[in-house]
């Protein structure tokens, strides 16, 4: 009885899943059977027929089966599901290339240069165009294709100017603000929108895990920007000279030295040498720090111009910060300064001194005191160091001349 | 009611171990039986099944017979040969996740 009443709606069950969405043969077969069904359950419950449909139906709704072909027919695409398994197996494995690579560049190992550029070359070159291509046939209802495309050139670009930025390639710089511009006008006011359309209606999968680490990739390369090649070249140039300028000083002070030796002087002798003591422990302080950076980044006993880690942040703050050698330094400096200021009567040669340990100053403190130690490379530490090498080795001459009377 | 973001891993499993047992199945049916075995706690939708069966048949896991009931046309699904120790290989699987988990979520007195 139910069964004839059903065979005699066939038709129309048929012609309504298809006005519903449904084109795939075997799987209106499917569903066809399984409506029929549900109707003759609840046609068992004892509703006629037409009441019995309309409730399946609605329950049905309008936007289920065209997203149940869609997923069925993803599926059976071989070619999308070898896509989508190799898009997922590439983007995991440069990101960790690239996330190895900025752990050997931290490290200062080799090859982190090539690890990083060839991860980065492979993310934005093969992962991200399969990654939006494979989303975008993934979705039933395609969304406007500008989402993707602006995503990819904003990634795209910021991980091209991070890598320019590393490699020390020209035109780092316009990569990365075109790729901030493309974030604030394009990526931001998108995704936003996007995530309200779709609140709710996906949960964090694969791909989220994926992006995530690709985007960790990112911040760890980021990260590992630090000042440019040419600047740091400056400071090793501004550094040499320093220390040849200390030589030359200690030099004419020596020479000094000799001539407080005679009779004339034998009343100054006592200070000169408190003075030139002073000097020389607090240069021996310099370059206990300045050999406590270099070892740091792995080359303990080479000179400043062949170490490879000039742009390392943390030797400054592991030599001079974390084990006070900075700080006892300032402060033997700062008596340094005081007796000169006692010993030295002459407001010339008083200013003179001051101007050279200018270093130890309240103002200098502030404007590059530890912070600025803490966050600068190698190199900018160094040349600090350096140039308060020169300024004791200037206020120790001047001091001495001064009590010779020169 | 059980979440369907736990159910989404093992919906392949429950519905190969169910053509193990029953033989051929087709797609309403296996909805009712799982709603059945699990209480209600489980309810198998059209639209999660389907695409799982089509996946299964393409993979070879699964062969399909038609019969004709009245004019409308009803597929049996059947395990294949390759399915049934698949099936099994899987149904190991997750009793091995499930212990696994409960070893890990079972707090151990101290």
């Amino acid at each position: 009885m139910i069964a004839a009443v059903i065979d005699d709606n066939y038709e129309r069950i048929k012609s309504d899943l298809v006005r519903l969405g449904l084109s795939y043969d075997r799987l209106i077969d499917d569903m066809l059977d399984h409506v029929c069904c549900m109707v003759e359950e609840q046609m068992h419950g004892g509703e006629d027929f037409e009441s019995s449909y309309n409730q399946v139906l609605d329950s049905i709704g309008e936007k289920r089966l065209p997203e149940i072909q869609h997923q069925t027919l993803l599926n059976l695409d071989k070619k999308f599901q070898h896509m989508k398994n190799f898009t997922y197996i590439f983007g995991l494995s440069s990101a960790i290339l690239t996330i190895l690579g900025s752990f050997f560049k931290r490290m200062h190992w080799p090859g982190a240069g090539i690890m990083i550029t060839v991860g980065m070359v492979l993310i934005v070159l093969v992962f991200l165009p399969l990654y939006f291509i494979s989303n975008h046939r993934e979705q039933l209802e395609k969304k406007n294709p500008l989402y993707a495309i602006v995503g990819y050139l904003t990634i795209a670009l910021l991980l091209a100017g991070a890598t320019f930025k590393i490699q020390h390639w020209p035109g780092a710089g316009y990569l990365i603000y075109s790729s901030i511009g493309f974030i604030l006008i394009g990526f931001i006011p998108l995704y936003v929108v996007n995530v309200f359309q779709r609140s709710g209606k996906e949960k964090a999968n694969l791909p989220y895990i994926v992006m995530l680490l690709v985007g960790i990739a990112c911040v760890m390369l980021i990260g590992n920007i630090n000042m440019s090649k040419d600047l740091l070249n400056v400071y090793l140039d501004e550094s040499i000279s320093n220390q040849e300028r200390v030589e030359q000083v200690q030099e004419r002070t020596a020479s000094l030295l000799e001539l407080a030796g005679d009779s004339a002087y034998s009343d100054h002798l006592a200070n000169i040498s408190r003075i030139h003591d002073q000097a020389r422990d607090l240069q021996v302080m310099i370059s206990g720090m300045q050999e406590g950076m270099i070892s740091f980044v792995g080359q303990p006993g080479v000179s400043i111009e062949e170490v490879k880690g000039k742009d390392n942040k943390n030797a400054g703050r592991e030599a001079i910060l974390d084990n006070g050698a900075g700080s006892a330094f300032i402060r033997e400096a700062k008596q340094f300064a005081s007796m000169l200021d006692e010993l030295v009567k002459d407001e010339v040669a008083n200013s003179q001194i001051e101007d050279h340990l200018e270093f130890t100053s309240l103002v200098w403190d502030f404007e590059h005191g530890w912070d600025g130690v803490r966050d600068s490379p190698l190199m900018k530490n160094y040349f600090k160091n350096t140039d308060a090498a020169k300024g004791i080795a200037l206020a120790e001459y001047a001091a001495i001349a001064y009590l010779l009377h020169l | 009611m059980i979440a369907n973001d736990l159910l989404k891993g093992t919906l392949r499993t429950i519905v190969l171990k169910l053509l193990a047992d029953n033989g051929r199945m087709y797609g309403y049916e296996i909805t009712k039986k799982v709603e059945e075995l699990s209480t209600g706690k489980i309810k198998l939708t059209f639209g999660a099944l389907y695409p799982v069966l089509h996946k299964l048949e393409a993979d070879g896991h699964i062969s399909t017979e038609v019969e004709y009931i009245g004019k409308r046309v009803r597929k049996y699904y059947t395990l294949t040969e390759t399915g049934r120790t698949w099936t099994e290989q899987k149904v190991d699987e997750f009793f091995d996740f499930v212990n696994t988990l409960s070893y890990v979520l079972k707090p151990t007195p101290a």
